[in-house]
């Protein structure tokens, strides 16, 4: 047993260095910036005095070791620093569209994990029949199309056309549960259409490379009936690739979340993230992606854990 | 009962029992599952339910000619060995290669095939279609349909330079790292696990937002943040070649580094390396359009898919398609890459097992 909180452990001190690695990336990222941040913020017709203000009051005149270690230790606390345009807490600013995105992103995901898996596994066993293809050209068709693409035609023949959903989601504080659920739906279906076809295709690989091992080939020649050697041989050993798929589409997610959000006019991190960077607000560009590194580092240490977990194999590395 | 429905019905089911008498059964079913699904369309939507499944089937039929007659035209034009490959392709790979080859054609010649200039104000903002202007206007009375003919010049053509700059990159650290071994290997590819732990689109809007958004930043930053994913292909495939007897004569006969990777790794990993040069299109494609849609990509005047999608996006909560043509155009010529990229990797694993 404590082999395997030895193996997990290991690879949670992997995660944390890498994103300590990743928030030396953002941080200093912004010091490549060719001249001075201030001067750049506020433009060329900046007055000496107003760019020494703007230095004194980002703490520019400190080295920048020390900025980071400020910086670091205040993200760990949940503070961000204040924007440079609105002058007011970038923690403030996030903590809702925060919250707002991981809602819609689990909204998507309640739906999309069991369709997905459920197709996944079903094109699996009918493969090479005529549904099959027709659901490889439809997912291959689903994954190859930008986000904003199936919000449009979603937003046109959902909600122009018939009027069912609305196609912006404006979200106000004191709205029942029902009403938030049909409010998001069309950005959630947007997402749930992209990841269920990323999803499905990894589950029907994963399945079709588990039927075509020897095991499985003996349990069919000895006669037992299909159903018993998906149930008692294939999926004990499915586990793993299917946890590995689910964790990677859901970082998958977050990507495609920034795009969803613009088009729906969400109000979520990534339509802040994005207006930030026209506007070069590096304090906020900065903790968005530290948030979204971070969620995406987390989810894809959640996929290795999880196949350490279900997969006895991988506790013995050679 | 107009005669359009009953027409559509007795050719449908005149259709099904000819595939029957002839034998051909995948042929029948798929007729009549269409017959059932159009008696339910056609309950519930109407006429026109059914003749959007008409207008969608035609276009199928028309899609597949055109594959059928490209692939034969190949075969003809192309030498006896690549002919007999080309024979092998599946009807969807056909359908992709004719897809490149129309965008490669509008890509090239757009001045000429393009009636108007790509920023040429020839008519009021959002003016409709009429015999001068094929697809209407756009925002600021700009002709549509010259600005998507040249977004396929500049669209296609920033996203291949940005490929093939990450790809030049990535292959060549990939080869050194595998020649080289050693601290330069885990170097090389602790740095690609650190660019691979961050979202793709998120690292890019990290790095507009410092850099701005000019055309060779944005084809340096989409190289960048994709090239860990050549890397590591061309790492574990040459990783394979390296350790063979005929890299070890080399190496005694007094080569180079650069001979070896030139002429004795690179020749032996090729099938593989093109067919991820394909998907690795698709992604920089795909990123590039997001990120010009998002008003981060190449900026106005010039014609670009992704921005001009964002630009007449209020044309449709009337109703309107003419944005989604550009987005369509997008998700088209990314299906048709991995249509060919799907058949190249299984005739690499075809030919291997």
């Amino acid at each position: 047993m404590s082999d395997i909180f030895k193996l997990v452990a290991k690879r949670l001190g992997l995660g944390l260095v890498t994103l300590f690695v990743v928030s030396i990336l953002i941080f200093f990222a912004v010091e490549l910036l060719p001249g001075d941040i201030a001067q750049a913020v506020l433009g060329q017709g900046a007055t000496e005095e107003t760019v020494a203000r703007l230095r004194e009051r980002m703490g520019l005149n400190d080295p920048a070791i020390m900025r980071y270690l400020n910086w670091l230790g205040g993200a760990l606390q949940g503070d961000f620093g204040v924007s440079l345009i609105s002058g007011t807490s970038v923690t403030e600013a996030i903590t809702q569209r925060f919250l707002n995105t991981l809602f819609l992103a689990a909204y998507a995901a309640v739906i999309a994990v069991p369709f997905a898996i459920i197709l996944g596994v079903l094109v699996a066993l009918m493969r090479d029949t005529l549904f099959d293809r027709a659901a490889n050209v439809l997912t291959l068709t689903s994954i190859s199309s930008p986000e904003f693409f199936l919000g449009y035609v979603l937003i046109l023949y959902l909600s122009v056309k018939t009027g069912w959903f609305p196609a912006i989601s404006s979200l106000s504080p004191g709205m029942g549960f029902g009403e938030l659920l049909e409010r998001t739906f069309l950005p959630a279906l947007t997402l749930v259409l992209v990841v269920t076809a990323h999803m499905m295709r990894m589950t029907r690989a994963a399945i079709i490379n588990l039927l075509a091992s020897p095991y499985i080939e003996m349990a069919r020649l000895k006669g037992m009936p299909p159903w018993k050697v998906i149930v008692k041989h294939a999926l004990p050993n499915a586990w793993a690739p299917i946890i590995n798929v689910v964790a990677l589409n859901l970082a998958y997610l977050i990507t495609g979340v920034v795009l969803v959000e613009v088009v729906f006019v969400y109000p979520g991190i990534g339509q802040l993230l994005v207006d930030a960077v026209s506007k070069r607000d590096f304090p906020i560009v900065q903790a968005c992606c530290l948030i979204f590194a971070a969620t995406f580092i987390l989810l894809n240490l959640a996929a290795d854990v999880g196949s350490i977990l279900t997969n006895p194999r991988l506790r013995h590395p050679k | 009962m107009s005669v359009f429905v009953i027409g559509y019905y007795s050719v449908l089911i005149a259709a099904s029992c000819l595939a029957v008498y002839l034998e051909r059964r995948r042929v029948f079913m798929l007729l009549f599952s269409l017959t059932l699904i159009s008696f339910v369309a056609g309950i519930l939507g109407g006429v026109s339910a059914l003749r959007t499944i008409t207008i969608l089937v035609a276009v199928f039929a028309l899609a597949a000619g055109v594959s059928y007659a490209f692939k034969e035209f190949l075969i003809q034009i192309s030498r006896p060995g690549l002919a007999r490959e080309l024979r092998t392709a599946p009807l969807t790979a056909a359908f992709g290669m004719f897809v490149i080859f129309t965008y490669a054609i509008a890509g090239i010649f757009a001045p000429w095939i393009a009636p108007h200039g790509q920023a040429e104000v020839i008519s009021t903002s959002f003016a409709p279609p009429d015999a001068n202007m094929l697809l209407g206007a756009d925002q600021l009375g700009r002709d549509v349909f010259s600005r998507i003919v040249y977004g396929a010049r500049n669209t296609v053509g920033l996203a291949l330079a940005a490929t093939v700059l990450a790809f030049v990159m990535g292959a060549l650290a990939g080869l050194l790292a595998a020649v080289k071994g050693g601290w330069f290997d885990q170097f090389m590819g602790r740095f690609a696990d650190v660019i691979m732990s961050v979202p793709s689109l998120i690292f890019a809007l990290l790095m507009l937002s410092i850099f701005g958004t000019s055309l060779l930043v944005i084809v340096v930053v989409v190289a960048v943040i994709y090239s860990p994913r050549v890397f590591r292909l061309t790492r574990a495939v040459a990783g394979n070649v390296v350790v063979m007897d005929y890299i070890e004569a080399a190496k005694l006969r007094g080569e180079g580094d650069w001979y070896l990777i030139r002429r004795e790794i690179l020749p032996n990993s090729t099938a593989p390396l093109v067919a991820e040069f394909g998907l690795e299109f698709c992604f920089v494609f795909l990123l590039i359009a997001g990120l010009s849609f998002l008003g981060l990509g190449i900026q106005p005047p010039t014609a670009d898919w992704g921005s001009m999608v964002r630009e007449n996006a209020t044309l449709i909560s009337f109703g309107d398609i003419t944005p989604l043509i550009p987005a369509a155009a997008i998700a088209l010529l990314t299906v048709a890459v991995n249509f060919v990229v799907d058949w190249m990797l299984f005739r690499s694993t075809g030919l291997k097992g």
